[in-house]
């Protein structure tokens, strides 16, 4: 039965003691953010890598660092996604998730990015499935592609597991067609990173939402890494601007670059370099071992972590006030130009 | 030879000619990019992933089609970006948007579902005859295939509910195959597998708002392609010194080359400049890129 009541008290916790107290091996976790790109909780998997924990089943949007990190480290076992990707241009197949499905040690359960939106929609709805349209046709849907059902894992003994991968029906009410019909994603745990969070847990982001609000409310226990901790008054202030009322977060955690190498929009930019480069140690067993030695297992707090980025990095991933982000950082081979207006806006206006 | 502010390299767009530019003065990557421009109409609302659709559709809106109107997938609606996206996510592209959107559900649900998306940009690994795309993986075996891919991401959910979708891929015979290992997005014939039969989009998915809908072409470094009534994909357009032969090669199905349409049209200088200068300076996506030749050089430095 699930956990109906949601009203919290939220605690303020260190990452460490956060971490310790709310992870747990076999965790049914869901990630905030988008690809490797946006406000992903890279601090969080950092420390769960760290702390050992083992057999995630994570439920995501898409991969991102987060899965891509705990695929490296070979603690993740489960991964119902849309995407095996993280690096997009800076690295677009995870290379170790396919070392790892490949030698069997990782389980997906693949659908398509607007049914895995929908399917956390439901479960931030209360509702144990939902329509939607796509696609019909696809292997997708073929019946004979269900990782967990063939894995004897969809016999309604784990809550969180459906019976089905997906079911159909023919529209009752308005005679358009066959819809699909998706399962509520019921993870047990879901962690995000946004910029500003108040002391009693109202939170706020700026830049796109992908599927945090969803996952905020579709999940059991709800954990925040922030860049800071303000005062509740602050974010009050604007309350249109607010995503996430105080009453639904567990716990917060104070971790300024705590996305690092993602952007946090009018924080820091993303670091398509770093990202390239762990991309490059994955392809070798070796290489991606050292680089976990010298980035997660080395460092003694994520506070190292970034001092190892080093400063004139730091500068320039600095978000810029009005954009949001950086046009100092330099992800290609030129270095990016200035422009005061959109060309198109130029031309032709809006 | 003076470095241009970034005020003079966008008052020189008009200046440069729209002359086809010759083979040799620009690369593969520039004529696919371009040539999925040309897809583009200025009434369109388009979703676009990140990579040479995205550029495509940044050179259309400063050249043919100003007011096309670009959707991420992150939901991000009609951003005016001075600096080219890595992803759908980058806050690049919400400069100057018109909405963001609180979450995907905008994004799938408003927009695309709701029937807002008249063209779609998609890659795909693998494409059958009927315009269906593989992302997922290639081999006989689902659960132990020879390679994985990233899975469908976006392209399941744009391929059947955008009323166009324009697919830019390579050109090899064991990509353009008669029946994909894994279909990850049906084309505008579905396979049914308990008959073991195609079946019409239109009457699998009959009475829903989608039925209609489908690939429109499919743009590969080698030639145009597009669909005919039966939703068959025939060769439109051969690129600039390719033969007939060479297509039918790298194609691992009987391609229809009866209707064929000509050459694709070279880019013209002007797009070129738009694409180096304006769209990735940064040269992000493009690389080896060739020279302008001396007439055009002439003009854009004086």
């Amino acid at each position: 039965m699930r956990e109906q009541t949601k009203t919290k008290k939220v605690e303020i916790l260190s990452l460490e003691e956060a971490v310790k107290k709310y992870m747990h091996d076999d965790a049914i976790v869901a990630w905030g953010g988008f690809s490797s790109y946006n406000r992903n909780p890279t601090a969080w998997v950092w420390e769960t890598v760290r702390q050992g924990f083992k057999g995630i089943h994570s439920i995501d949007r898409h991969g991102g660092f987060c899965t891509w990190l705990l695929n490296a480290a070979g603690a993740q076992k489960i991964h119902e996604s849309d995407w095996d990707g993280w690096g997009e241009m800076a690295g677009k197949l995870d290379v170790n998730h396919i070392r790892q499905f490949k030698n069997g040690n990782l389980m997906l359960e693949e659908y398509s990015h607007g049914a895995m939106q929908m399917r956390f929609l439901a479960g931030a709805l209360g509702i144990p499935f939902i329509p939607y349209y796509a696609p019909i046709g696809s292997d997708l849907y073929n019946p004979e592609y269900d990782t967990l059902g063939r894995a004897n894992m969809r016999t309604g003994q784990n809550p969180r597991i459906p019976k089905k991968k997906f079911d159909s029906i023919k529209d009752p009410f308005y005679d358009e067609g066959t819809i699909m019909l998706l399962p509520a994603a019921r993870p047990e745990i879901g962690i995000l990173h946004v910029p500003q969070v108040g002391e009693k847990g109202t939170a706020r982001w700026r830049g796109i939402g992908t599927m945090d609000k969803e996952l905020v409310f579709a999940c059991d226990k709800v954990i925040l890494t922030c860049e800071e901790i303000v005062p509740e008054a602050e974010l009050r202030r604007n309350p249109e601007s607010n995503q996430v009322p105080y009453f639904v977060v567990d716990c917060i955690v104070e971790v300024p670059w705590g996305a690092y190498p993602s952007a946090v929009p009018f924080y820091y930019d993303y670091d398509a370099e770093f990202m390239r480069k762990g991309d490059a140690a994955s392809k070798k067993v070796e290489d991606m071992e050292a680089w976990l030695d010298e980035w997660v297992y080395g460092p003694k707090e994520w506070k190292e972590v970034i001092k190892k980025i080093g400063t004139e990095k730091i500068l320039d991933l600095k978000a810029d006030e009005l954009t949001g982000y950086s046009r100092r950082i330099k992800r290609g081979q030129n270095p990016p130009t200035r422009m005061t207006m959109p060309v198109s806006v130029k031309r032709v206006g809006f | 030879m003076k470095k241009k502010s970034q005020e003079e390299i966008i008052n020189m767009i008009d200046k440069i000619p729209e002359e086809p530019a010759k083979k040799g003065e620009y690369a593969l990557a520039e004529m696919m990019a371009l040539a999925d421009a040309h897809e583009v109409r200025d009434d369109d609302i388009c979703f676009a992933g990140t990579g040479l659709p995205l550029m495509g559709l940044m050179a259309a809106n400063m050249l043919h089609a100003p007011h096309a109107l670009l959707i991420y997938e992150s939901g991000i609606c009609d951003g005016k970006t001075m600096n080219i996206p890595m992803s759908v996510s980058d806050q690049r592209a919400c400069y100057l948007c018109t909405t963001i959107g609180t979450s995907e559900v905008d994004t799938f649900g408003f927009y695309l579902q709701r029937g807002y998306v008249t063209l779609g940009f998609l890659g795909g690994a693998a494409i059958d005859k009927y315009g269906g795309v593989n992302v997922t993986c290639i081999g006989d075996d689902y659960y132990k295939p020879t390679h994985r891919l990233t899975g469908s991401g976006g392209n399941a959910d744009i391929g059947t509910l955008a009323k166009r979708t324009v697919y830019i891929m390579l050109q090899q015979s064991r990509r353009f195959v008669e029946r994909n290992d894994y279909t990850t997005t049906p084309g505008w014939w579905c396979w049914d597998w308990s008959t073991k039969k195609w079946r019409p989009k239109k009457e699998v998915w009959a009475n829903t708002p989608y039925a209609e809908y489908g690939p429109s072409a499919v743009v590969t470094n080698m030639g145009v392609y597009r669909f005919d009534e039966e939703g068959v994909m025939y060769l439109d357009t051969v690129h600039p010194g390719v033969t007939v032969d060479q297509i039918k090669e790298n194609c691992g199905f009987a391609i229809n080359v009866s209707r064929l349409n000509g050459e694709t049209p070279h880019p013209t200088y002007r797009e070129l400049y738009v694409l180096r200068e304006i769209v990735d300076p940064e040269r992000i996506y493009l690389s080896a890129i060739p020279d302008y030749p001396k007439e055009i050089k002439d003009i854009i430095w004086d």
